[in-house]
């Protein structure tokens, strides 16, 4: 059996939550995360562009044997729906890997990281629809 | 609009709107020689070893030197010193300057930085998914110049799904949204075509065709460039001018209008 090795990044080509960085700057964003944390980096997938699709990020899933986790130049890059956020979590926890967001700089080890990462994502799901001024 | 392009121009031209690929010999035989041969002692300098008497062999058989550990420090090494060559990316677009300018246009951008690919015989871990680059933020105006450094066929090559079968792939597409890259490309891998590309021969493709490659199984590494060109005022996407497309063959008069001011200091 392989030994895991390396963290794969994760970066985009569409907007995500109106952020839509240059993918080099991605990069940047996430050799620095991995440099930080003693990572070894392996080369970016970049999802595709259609709205919604994450096929790409499927794919990396599938390399979750070989590596130790995979870093996401964001968290928000996840999907929308809940489910298949929690899915992908418990994929990668039952795994044994871990998840990053690099420009939040947050890490998901376990079913608790998760639960933090997920109310995040919630609030920030929810912030459009509050009031911007009191 | 009928006249204005010579025969040649319109043949090349149906050729790339039907194929949307186009393998031609190289325009300058001896940009694509220092470019090789540049290439070559790079790579040398890099493993510390002597200028190769035979570049292109030497390239050929780099897996003797170098696993696949080393071998994204080596790629890297090289092609930075490439890109450092003041010469380096004027001599790569004289490779295909007719060809460009009758599929593009005489008004160009051009990648800033050309790519280098190094694959090892029997190496997974330097694959390229199948894609469009379309998909990834590039835009449909642009077309990738592919470069062999050495002679690519079969598996050493690279793939591209035909245009018809790649419209049916599209249409699909939808159906692997819960699904992988993986699955996309066993979908469609009885209708992708491998590429031969020997030495002294280009690739013009369009990168709205699925694209990639897949374990090299032939004995010797591939060493490929790519770079992306577009017709300077046709749309761009989420690779921008200035950060990653510039100017290259900006014209006379398109000097002019840029530059030209009205006559100020009028108001009603």
């Amino acid at each position: 059996m392989t030994e895991a090795f390396g963290y794969r990044g994760y970066i985009g080509s569409r907007s995500y939550f109106g952020q839509n960085p240059p993918q080099h700057v991605q990069n940047l964003v996430i050799r620095d995360f991995c440099r930080r944390k003693g990572f070894d980096f392996l080369l970016s997938a970049t999802e595709y562009a259609m709205p919604g699709c994450h096929m790409m990020l499927n794919q990396v899933l599938t390399e979750l044997p070989v590596v130790q986790g995979i870093v996401l130049y964001s968290l928000f890059m996840l999907p929308r729906d809940t489910e298949k956020r929690r899915a992908i979590y418990r994929r990668v926890i039952d795994s044994g890997a871990s998840l990053h967001g690099a420009v939040e700089s947050q890490s998901i080890h376990g079913a608790a990281d998760a639960a933090r990462v997920e109310d995040i994502w919630l609030i920030r799901m929810a912030l459009p629809h509050c009031p911007t001024n009191l | 609009m009928t006249g204005f392009l010579s025969p040649d121009e319109i043949a090349l031209g149906d050729r790339f709107v039907a194929d949307q690929w186009l393998i031609l010999p190289v325009e300058d035989a001896d940009a694509l020689a220092r470019i090789r041969d540049r290439t070559a002692a790079l790579a040398a300098g890099h493993l510390g070893m002597p200028l190769p008497n035979d570049p292109q062999h030497f390239l050929d058989r780099i897996g003797d030197r170098v696993g696949p550990a080393r071998l994204n420090d080596l790629r890297l090494a090289v092609i930075q010193g490439l890109n450092a060559e003041s010469w380096f990316r004027t001599s790569y677009h004289a490779l295909a300057r007719r060809a460009l300018s009758t599929v593009v246009g005489n008004e160009l951008a051009m990648q800033r930085t050309v790519g280098l690919s190094v694959q090892l015989p029997g190496d997974d871990s330097s694959l390229l998914p199948l894609h469009c680059d379309v998909w990834d933020g590039d835009s449909p105006y642009e077309v990738v110049l592919w470069l062999p450094l050495v002679d690519c066929l079969r598996t050493k090559s690279m793939c591209i799904l035909p245009p018809a079968a790649n419209a049916r792939a599209c249409a699909g597409l939808k159906g692997f949204a819960d699904r992988t890259v993986d699955d996309l490309f066993a979908s469609v891998e009885q209708d992708l075509v491998w590429l031969d590309v020997p030495y002294g021969h280009f690739l013009l493709f369009s990168q709205n065709l699925l694209h990639g490659n897949r374990v090299n199984l032939e004995p010797a590494t591939r060493w490929s460039m790519n770079c992306r060109f577009k017709s300077l005022f046709s749309p761009y996407a989420d690779k921008r001018l200035g950060e990653f497309f510039e100017p290259i063959t900006l014209r006379a008069a398109t000097r002019l209008g840029l530059d030209f001011r009205f006559p100020d200091g009028f108001h009603d």
